[in-house]
């Protein structure tokens, strides 16, 4: 089976190489359907390499060739790459095939973007798959330039391309903490395949570990958005073309994530906890500054590209926790963790390519992104309203779907510090476990904010509804939604296949301890004693037994003999129990009773003449007063407040601006620069261009080096 | 639009000159030596009356009066006769009042505009500009005022002569694409609308479109008239006695001071002197009405801070207040007691002094409710520092009654030209200087302690002898009467013909005045504060739309 | 702030007994002009000339008042000569002139319902009077009757004055916007026939003429009492009692 996995591998890339040469060779219609066939089928052969490869259970191994010095390059598949290879399959899929549709749409030659595409396609999946560092570290570095040349893909000449400069100058200063850390690591091991690394992490020292922690953690986490280091994700996110956006959100973000989860958790686990608690506090702190930004923004895709912020904070917490709790001796704690940060990883790489996919198609079809602007769109794409709706509650963790099982399962994993025994990291728990609870009330309302603004209420501008607006990328978003409804609904399905992934890496088994198997159990085993599972079979926890495959449909966990159900849920059987109440309810008030007229009315509003669109709420006035409540964070400058009158009494216009600074960029991006641009002044100094200097100088580095030679 | 008129702007800040009315029609004529002249038509023997000859004058005319004299500006009057005739009535601080009149032919069409001079004029201007059609020149909105542009097409003018009020399926043609002029220019901001149909309970019709971007109001523009009856349209061609039902019937809280007004200047044109008793009852009659109106504003007050326990107290206290007026009067807001020439009937010494009696459980109660309300510091939380209007503002436009009063503006027109008998009695003028919410409450306990005393003044003062004069010489004519009315100073002005019919009915009233004030005190406060402040103002949109 | 709960119990209750028991205190309501017999057909004529409105009608020696279009200028109550008699009471509903019966609310109705009311160019008195219903001394809340904030919840549409021509939008827009089953309560002489306002460009001449009206209450302005008898009747739980004052047409 491992076989086939590796075939489906290979033929991946062959299928990639296919395209890429094709795309680029043709022109215009050709080149369309060249990236459209070998994207979809490409994507699909990814989504069965993972597929097999999880349910297979062996890893695939293949060399490549052997460098002299350098060692051998390897490809190596295991159930981490799978997960990722998968998430990363589900995005491409919904919209490698629509890929022509938004190009033509937005005005851009295909060919260009084929080749692009699939280089970016290639470098990704070999990222997921390396066996060793210079692989890894190869792939990684064409990545960056890739997602560079992609981000800048719109800009005219003229344009303002420092956006993704920024994002690229991150990328090479990760890359240097990352490349620096693998060195340290390789140095201690002696090799550097992944193998070696594995095996040598016993002998590095404790300051080594904590080297190769903070500067893989820091490095990757560029790459993840994490706080002091994502100020270029907004900008960047921004500036992408819509094309690429549920790409660029919803594959290389994880990709961060990939790197710390491997280096991390995998090559080099270290043996404290600090580690851990640095994750989290980061990933804590990063969800709350990602959500309060979003909150506050108008521009759908830049108040997107914060909640991508908000949740690489939750993922870093749950993984923060896993260290913590791994380090510590609690495996299942550990498991459930990793589990948890595991599946928000993918739950956010399906809702939020849907949310960037409707973006773009609001943008297509109004010309605007300016929240402040839309409005009513439910009337004019109502197709559309639907699935995104689907997409904002995904996001806003509603049940029934995909969001709120993963935040769910965080945050009872923050709960589950009452197993640790210092006092201070149990305050370090609960008050991140408080900040992440915060975070999930201010994405409620900002997904409120961001539907209700966008789609209900009146059009707040004229616009010309685009006719020719394709109706067939309709499919990716559909697609992607059912994957939030399902992935949401089937959780118990889900955690078994992440498992495979999290087992070794925790210690224990998430399947064990958190998917009790009501339907497959006939006999009692050591954690569920047939006591329990006759009270639990009781209350119906065998619903279903017959029809569905699988283990069962309950998440439970089990404390001990004092506290045996620590927490449980069943958001299968919830959806089953809604949709019987709602039936039930539809028939009753409309079979069983008197009839009753129903009258349309227009909205009450006073009983002015019309309800015009400025007298309706805007997307400011609605988050206005979260930016009152955090104005200590936000920290806005009035710039403008002037009342120009005509008399003293007769005001005609009031004008106010205020200009806010990220906070990131206030405490970090803007002092670093200052700093570094002083000390950049001062070595400037050097270079005055007298040519007398610049002789001395080289005298004295050479009388430099041979006191160093003489004395070392 | 011109920007700020500089010299308006920084306005030297000079003690006005006491002037009295003849240094002030001398230093008229010495300044404006060239515009103006007196009126040598006897027909305003009460008032000092000026012809302006020159239009162009009119403003720099108007700065000097308002800003150097010291004057308030009591209103704009314009009738159509065999011409235009605009009259801008002025009152001299203590010592009467001033009527320019400006005559133009019927053909002209523009006015210049004095409201960059005195921003008090400003509605009037509108107002003649909606329903006579005149055009004031460099004003800075003209339009949608009374006539609103959602109901109704522009040029409509019903106020002009040749428009017949009865007209009772008059062709419409609303604007379709009406948008509301908005002043915050901030990329969010919107206008939240309030009413016309008030969510607030029983409120008045009144428009509010408050602009804000989310926590604050930063203005509050509000949109009158929806109660516009044209009374002043359907008062013309009737006879004396048929307009005195209007002139009850437009605002009847504050019925008897405006048929006061009307009565006194139908008895000047027929010259006629009205009783001692007569008066005195009067008096007491109109101190009884401004008690019991200060009773319902307080009440007012405390409903929309919420404390219902004073609010039912104050409502305790009104409804004891219109009973007793029904018990003494016939009609619990003292319908049908004037006629041109005194009052309809009498009343003898038990009905007097049963009203006395009520009176004075009136002000005790009152009384210990104001000292109740300044121990609760959460009430006065929500009116301290609320709503504030400065004495600058107030004097800018020019803000009339317990509004001013509370502004530091201390005009009573009972005080300042003493009519209908109030020169004999002593009482005082309470003023505050804060301008907030807190001061105007202070101001209507005191005013509310004022009146009672004034009743008992008036009522033991009451000596036996005739209740009406009748009416002896029938003039025809036109004059004016004034009353400090609840709300403020009030001005009926009446021109009737040889059959004694009503050819032109003008009211100038106090509400009109003080809404113009409301987005001063409105801005830059929150939500929760705007309808506290709306109740300190306690207006009437009855009184202003008429 | 917790004396205010005292400053309240002692002052005691005083609520008028009202519909319980009949209310008696001085000045609740002016009263109404009655139909008067004079002594002779002349009389009745000069008592019909006293009124400036023209409800006054005189046939024999009977002189019938039309309450619909009394203003209350109390001219046939003191002050001229021929005076009419005057009542004290104050249940003055009536059905308006186009309708014999009234259909009242269903019995739910009786001891919960929601009053909306509009100012449609009212002078101000006959909405004082409604506001006075809230005040301790009427305290329509103990018989079950509210003011609503919006149409949307509620079951009687209260109207006073003559509907303006601007607010005559707004009124129709509110009525719309209520739900089945409603009714209309036109309060006042402006909302029954438009009062001393009439007929104009800008007054419609009562509510009848923008929307049916179920119910009337004649007074310029009716007492409160009489507003809070119109409610009842519309509630169900009075039945109209008096039977409507002669129109000119009947005399």
């Amino acid at each position: 089976m491992a076989a086939y996995a590796g075939s489906a591998l290979l033929l991946f890339f062959a299928l990639c190489a296919t395209g890429l040469v094709l795309s680029s060779v043709f022109r215009g219609r050709y080149a369309s359907l060249a990236i459209a066939w070998f994207g979809t089928l490409c994507s699909i052969v990814l989504i069965a390499a993972a597929a097999v490869r999880l349910a297979a259970g062996a890893d695939f191994h293949l060399n490549l060739w052997t460098l002299n010095g350098f060692g051998t390059l390897s490809l190596h598949l295991d159930a981490l790459s799978a997960i990722f290879l998968f998430a990363a399959g589900l995005v491409y899929l919904s919209c490698c095939f629509f890929a022509p549709d938004y190009l033509s749409r937005d005005g851009h030659p295909a060919g260009r973007y084929g080749l692009l595409h699939f280089a970016l396609m290639a470098s990704v999946v070999l990222i997921l798959t390396a066996g060793d560092v210079l692989t890894f570290l190869i792939s990684w570095e064409c990545m960056s330039i890739l997602c560079y040349l992609l981000v800048n893909y719109e800009q005219e000449p003229e344009g303002d391309s420092t956006a993704g400069y920024i994002m690229l100058a991150m990328s090479e200063a990760g890359f240097l903490a990352v490349l620096i850390a693998f060195l340290i690591a390789g140095n201690a091991a002696g090799g550097y395949s992944f193998a070696a690394l594995r095996m040598g992490a016993a002998h590095l020292s404790g300051a080594a570990t904590w080297g190769v922690f903070l500067l893989g953690f820091l490095g990757f986490g560029v790459k993840a958005g994490l706080v002091p280091l994502n100020f270029w994700l907004p900008r960047s996110y921004t500036t992408a073309p819509p094309v690429f956006m549920p790409v660029f959100a919803g594959v290389t973000l994880n990709l961060g994530f990939y790197g710390i989860l491997r280096l991390n958790a995998d090559l080099v686990p270290g043996h404290g906890i600090g580690p851990g608690l640095v994750a989290l506090v980061i990933g804590a702190v990063t969800a709350l500054v990602g959500i309060l930004y979003a909150t506050t923004e108008n521009d759908l895709k830049t108040m997107l590209a914060h909640s991508s912020i908000e949740n690489a904070g939750i993922i870093a917490a749950g993984i923060g926790a896993f260290l913590v709790f791994r380090n510590s001796g609690n495996a299942v704690p550990a498991a459930l963790a990793l589990i948890a940060a595991l599946y928000h990883l993918l739950n956010h790489s399906t809702y939020k390519a849907l949310l960037y996919q409707g973006a773009g198609h609001i943008e297509a079809a109004t010309g605007t992104r300016d929240m402040d602007r839309l409005g009513g769109l439910i009337r004019s794409l109502p197709a559309l309203s639907i699935v995104f709706l689907a997409g904002c509650l995904a996001i806003a963790a509603v049940p029934p779907f995909n969001g709120f099982v993963s935040e769910w399962l965080t945050l009872q994993t923050f709960l589950r510090s009452a197993l640790l025994p210092s006092a201070a990291v149990k305050i370090v728990f609960a008050l991140s476990g408080a900040i992440l609870a915060l975070t999930a009330a201010l994405a409620v309302t900002c997904f409120v904010k961001t539907y209700a603004m966008s789609f209900l209420g009146t059009p707040r501008s004229n616009w010309e509804s685009n006719a020719e607006f394709a109706r067939r990328p309709r499919f990716s978003l559909t697609l992607l939604a059912v994957a939030c409804v399902l992935l949401g609904v089937l959780p118990t399905y889900v955690i078994p296949a992440l498992n495979r992934a999290v087992e070794p890496l925790a210690g224990a088994s998430a399947t064990a301890s958190l998917v009790p198997p009501f339907f497959t159990a006939t006999q009692a085993n050591q954690q569920l004693p047939p006591a329990f599972l006759a009270d639990f079979h009781n209350l119906g926890a065998q619903t279903g037994a017959r029809w569905v495959p699988g283990r069962g449909l309950v998440i439970l966990l089990r404390g001990g003999e004092q506290n045996p159900v620590v927490f449980a849920m069943s958001p299968s059987y919830s959806v089953v129990a809604l949709t019987i109440v709602l039936l039930l309810s539809w028939f009753i008030t409309t079979r069983l009773t008197r009839r009753r007229s129903l009258v349309k009315n227009e909205v009450w509003a006073g009983g002015i003449p019309t309800l015009l669109p400025e007298m309706t709420y805007t997307a400011t006035g609605f988050s206005n007063p979260v930016r009152v409540v955090f104005q200590a964070i936000f920290r806005p400058n009035i710039v403008e407040d002037t009342r120009e009158t005509v008399a003293v009494h007769f005001r005609t216009a009031i004008r106010r601006r205020r200009d806010e600074t990220h906070l990131v960029d206030r405490l970090f991006f803007h002092p670093v620069g200052t700093i570094v641009n002083s000390v950049a002044r001062l070595l400037a100094g050097m270079h005055h261009g007298r040519l007398n200097a610049y002789v001395a100088y080289v005298l004295g580095f050479l009388i430099l080096i041979l006191v160093l030679y003489r004395v070392g | 639009m011109t920007p700020a008129d500089s010299s308006i702007a920084n306005t030297p800040k000079i003690i006005p000159q006491r002037y009295d009315a003849q240094s002030l029609a001398a230093a008229i004529e010495q300044r404006f030596a060239s515009a103006v002249s007196p009126s040598a038509n006897g027909e305003n023997r009460f008032d000092l009356a000026l012809i302006v000859t020159q239009p162009e004058a009119l403003p720099s005319l108007a700065q000097f009066m308002f800003w150097d004299a010291g004057c308030s500006f009591g209103g704009l009057i314009v009738e159509e006769r065999e011409e235009w005739i605009l009259r801008y009535v002025f009152r001299i601080p203590g010592d009467g009042w001033i009527h320019f009149i400006l005559r133009l032919p019927l053909a002209t069409r523009t006015v210049p505009s004095i409201s960059a001079q005195i921003h008090a004029a400003d509605w009037y201007e509108r107002e003649a500009e909606d329903l006579f059609g005149l055009e004031f020149e460099e004003h800075p909105r003209l339009g949608d005022f009374i006539l609103h542009d959602q109901v109704w097409q522009e040029g409509l003018a019903p106020m002009r002569k040749g428009f017949d009020a009865g007209q009772t399926h008059l062709k419409k043609r609303p604007k379709e694409d009406w948008h509301p002029v908005l002043v915050v220019q901030d990329p969010g901001a919107f206008a939240m609308p309030v009413g016309p149909v008030y969510e607030g309970g029983i409120g008045e019709s009144v428009h509010f479109l408050l602009e804000t971007v989310g926590e604050d109001v930063i203005r509050a523009a509000p949109r009158l008239f929806y109660n516009y009856r044209a009374v002043e349209k359907i008062a013309e061609g009737k006879s004396v006695l048929d307009v005195l039902l209007l002139a009850e019937r437009f605002s009847a809280k504050s019925a008897f001071a405006h048929s006061l007004a009307y009565c006194q200047a139908v008895e000047r044109i027929f010259q006629q002197v009205v009783p001692l008793r007569a008066r005195s009852l009067r008096v007491a009659l109109a101190e009884l009405e401004r008690l019991r109106h200060h009773a319902g504003a307080i009440a007012a007050i405390c409903q929309s801070t919420a404390l219902t326990v004073s609010d039912a107290h104050a409502a305790i206290v009104e409804e004891q207040l219109l009973r007793a007026s029904c018990a003494f009067a016939g009609h619990r807001y003292l319908f049908g007691l004037n006629t041109p020439g005194g009052l309809r009937r009498d009343f003898d010494a038990q009905n007097c002094g049963n009203l006395l009696g009520t009176v004075d459980t009136a002000s005790r109660q009152l009384q210990k409710l104001e000292e109740r309300l300044r121990y609760s510091s959460s009430f006065l939380d929500r009116l301290e520092d609320v709503g504030i209007i400065s004495q600058e503002s107030a004097r800018d436009l020019d803000l009339v009654g317990p509004l001013g009063r509370a502004s530091g503006l201390a005009h009573d027109l009972r005080r300042a030209c003493p009519y209908g008998g109030y020169e004999r009695y002593r009482f005082e003028v309470p003023c505050e200087k804060e301008g907030d919410g807190f001061a105007r409450l202070r101001v209507l306990f005191s005013e509310a302690q004022q009146s009672g005393k004034l009743i008992h003044q008036a009522v033991e003062s009451l000596e036996p002898g005739e209740i009406c004069a009748p009416v002896t010489q029938p003039n025809a004519g036109a004059a004016s009467g004034w009353v400090e009315a609840p709300i403020g100073a009030a001005m009926h002005w009446i021109r009737l013909d040889r059959e004694q019919k009503v050819e032109r009915y003008r009211i100038l009233s106090p509400s009109f005045r003080n809404w113009l004030g409301l987005h001063v005190a409105v801005e830059d406060f929150a939500f929760q504060d705007f309808p506290i402040i709306l109740a300190t103002f306690g207006l009437s949109a009855s009184e202003c739309d008429r | 702030m917790s004396s205010w709960f005292w400053h309240g119990v002692r002052r005691g209750i005083q609520t008028t007994r009202y519909p319980g028991a009949p209310e008696t205190a001085a000045g609740v309501s002016p009263g109404r002009p009655l139909p008067t017999t004079f002594a002779s057909p002349e009389q009745a004529f000069q008592a019909a000339s006293n009124c400036p409105v023209g409800a006054i009608s005189a046939s024999k020696n009977i002189a019938s008042v039309d309450l619909r279009t009394c203003v209350w200028c109390q001219r046939c109550h003191f002050g001229s000569s021929n005076l009419l008699n005057w009542d004290e009471g104050y249940e003055w509903a009536q059905t308006p002139a186009t309708r014999k019966d009234y259909s009242g609310l269903h019995s739910a109705f009786g001891q919960s319902l929601h009053v909306m009311v509009v100012d449609a160019g009212d002078c101000g008195a006959c909405l004082h009077e409604v506001k006075q219903l809230n005040n301790p001394l009427y305290n329509m809340h103990r018989l079950g009757i509210f003011l609503t904030a919006t149409p949307r919840t509620a079951d009687v549409l209260l109207v006073v004055g003559p509907v303006s021509e601007n607010m005559r939008g707004p009124l129709l827009k509110t009525y719309e916007a209520m739900p089945e089953p409603k009714r209309v309560l036109a309060v006042g002489t402006c909302a029954i026939t438009g009062g001393i306002f009439g007929k104009s460009f800008m007054s419609a001449g009562g509510v009848g003429m923008v929307l049916p009206i179920d119910l009337e209450v004649p007074g310029d302005p009716p007492p409160p009492l009489a507003i809070l008898h119109g409610l009842l009747v519309v509630a169900g739980r009075k039945k109209l009692t008096t039977a409507p004052t002669q129109t000119r047409e009947e005399a």
